[in-house]
């Protein structure tokens, strides 16, 4: 077993090696295929990623009248809480609204005099609710609107991100339509070179594969070296491509590039992708490639043993 | 040991190639089946080691009917035979004795196996001395002998030599033919396909004519005449 194993996967790296040419245009289109199927993942995520992020600045803003009681707040706040569907309700007062404010204008001189000068704090007490969905917020919105605080409420606002949302939905749904089918696409181009190159060894080796049924190879032993053969191309291509697909990414996510050459996705999030997930990652997602090359290759050997290695 | 049972091959839109044959060859015997060009003695072999089936009729092989064997069976099956073919059939670019060893390493035999059996059987078809030369180093005569060693070196029971002095000279011819006999000698059934009325008669054997398609004539230390 052990030297009949060693036999043919030797004569597998001999297919492999004394095949140079064809070897390297077999493992190029492979490379391709698994780049393209890569960095079409990263962008996906990366715009799932982004989604994400806007998702949970989402939320219902629940404004109250500027002479409503703070206990009269926190009192909405509890029965805001317990309203199916929402995770969260953050409470902010007047007093940390202007702060905010304040904050988010750099202390502006002429600001911070023009509320001086008003004596009182203009600002609005807001309740902050999320939820578990954004198709939940409105609903939430009406029970709110609908609740015995309705009269201390000045405006409910959450349409904000809504469109935001949707339309980061739709391109999330396509990116991943044409990644699927750019995927597929090239699988089986890869498919079918390197099932072309494994049927080229095999014509070239016609005379041995005679030889060896006719001194009663098992066929296993007549095959095996074809599918080492299909199993070194996805392993070299799968070598290629995921440091490439590394260095693609992290290029045009750095630096000055924009969007342009993704269209439709955030080149921060792609930077959040390659440190969170990539690196985090990295044991899985070789395997998961070298898995998938080995993959492709063993497909393509399989056909082509199926279709030209007769047994009989 | 070898039955031939009913045996017919038809190819559709031609000449039967193989007409109701039963045949028996013992353990230990010489045939040798002779006959023209396409009166089906290769297809009579090629039955042997299953590398055509027969349209009808069965085959067996120490009982075992051969006709319908699981691809799995197949190579098992063929170990037990070895075959010489007028072109040969050795790899150009291994050296005698890698072609040999070919054999062994494709049967999963170890090296030390290999190292041990190879040197000894081209040694018995006198090749001793060549055995790191390339096929296309040594002569005709000397290449049949490399491809005998080859099918002998597993020890097979039964070798079957479909025309296996076609290419060579006389004294090739003669070589190779004294070489089954003393292959014989040893044991081995020896079933011989040739269309050589010389050596036929030489031989001395048993001898099965054949016309297309069809046993004409199987006798006992018989004489090649058609």
């Amino acid at each position: 077993m052990f030297v009949k194993l060693t036999r043919t996967f030797r004569a597998g790296v001999q297919n492999f090696i004394r095949n140079g040419w064809l070897s390297i245009a077999t493992v190029s289109v492979i490379v391709t295929a698994m780049f393209i199927i890569n960095v079409q993942v990263a962008v996906v995520t990366a715009n799932e990623l982004l989604l994400k992020d806007v998702q949970e600045r989402v939320n219902i803003s629940v404004y109250f009248k500027t002479q409503t009681e703070e206990n009269r707040v926190l009192e909405a706040k509890r029965e805001f809480e317990v309203i199916s569907n929402v995770t969260k309700v953050v409470y902010i007062s007047k007093e940390q609204a202007l702060e905010n404010f304040k904050a988010s204008t750099n202390d502006n001189e002429t600001i911070r005099k023009s509320i001086e000068e008003l004596g009182t704090n203009p600002l609005e007490s807001v309740l902050n609710v999320s939820a578990t969905d954004p198709d939940e917020y409105e609903a939430i919105a009406g029970q709110i609107d609908r609740s015995s605080f309705a009269e201390d409420i000045s405006k409910v606002n959450y349409q904000k991100y809504r469109g935001i949302i949707n339309s980061l939905n739709k391109e999330i749904k396509s990116n991943q339509r044409v990644a699927i089918l750019l995927g597929l696409t090239l699988s089986i181009v890869a498919i079918l070179i390197t099932f072309n190159s494994i049927r080229i060894n095999m014509y070239s080796h016609r005379q041995e594969i005679e030889i060896m049924r006719l001194v009663g190879a098992s066929n296993n032993y007549v095959r095996l070296p074809f599918i080492f053969e299909g199993i070194f191309y996805g392993f070299a291509a799968a070598g290629i491509a995921v440091p490439l697909a590394f260095f693609y990414l992290n290029f045009i996510s750095s630096g000055e590039t924009s969007n342009s050459i993704l269209p439709f996705s955030n080149t921060k999030f792609i930077q959040t992708f390659l440190n969170d997930y990539f690196i985090k990652n990295i044991i899985l997602i070789v395997l998961a490639q070298f898995f998938l090359g080995i993959f492709l290759g063993v497909v393509s050997s399989a056909i082509a043993i199926r279709k030209y290695l007769k047994i009989r | 040991m070898i039955v031939y049972e009913n045996i017919s091959k038809i190819y559709l839109g031609s000449a039967p190639a193989l007409e109701n044959i039963n045949l028996e060859i013992r353990e230990g015997e010489f045939v040798s089946a002779v006959g023209q060009s396409g009166a089906g003695k290769s297809t009579l072999l090629k039955m042997l080691y299953a590398e055509e089936a027969p349209s009808t009729g069965n085959i067996y092989f120490h009982r075992k009917n051969i006709v319908n064997l699981k691809n799995k069976e197949l190579p098992y099956h063929r170990r037990n035979i070895g075959t010489v073919f007028q072109d040969y059939k050795l790899l150009p670019k291994k050296t005698l004795f890698e072609n040999v060893a070919f054999a062994m390493e494709v049967g999963g035999r170890t090296n030390e196996e290999i190292d041990e059996a190879v040197p000894q059987i081209l040694d018995i078809v006198g090749l001793g001395k060549k055995t790191d030369k390339y096929p296309t180093e040594v002569s005709g005569g000397e290449q049949q002998r490399a491809a005998l060693a080859r099918a002998l070196v597993n020890k097979p029971k039964v070798l079957l030599a479909d025309e296996p002095t076609g290419n060579l000279d006389p004294i090739s011819t003669w070589e190779i033919v004294q070489l089954l006999l003393k292959i014989n000698e040893f044991g081995t059934t020896v079933i011989l396909a040739t269309h050589d009325k010389g050596i036929v008669d030489k031989i001395c054997r048993r001898v099965i004519a054949m016309d297309r398609g069809k046993v004409i004539r199987d006798e006992e230390n018989g004489r090649y005449c058609i």
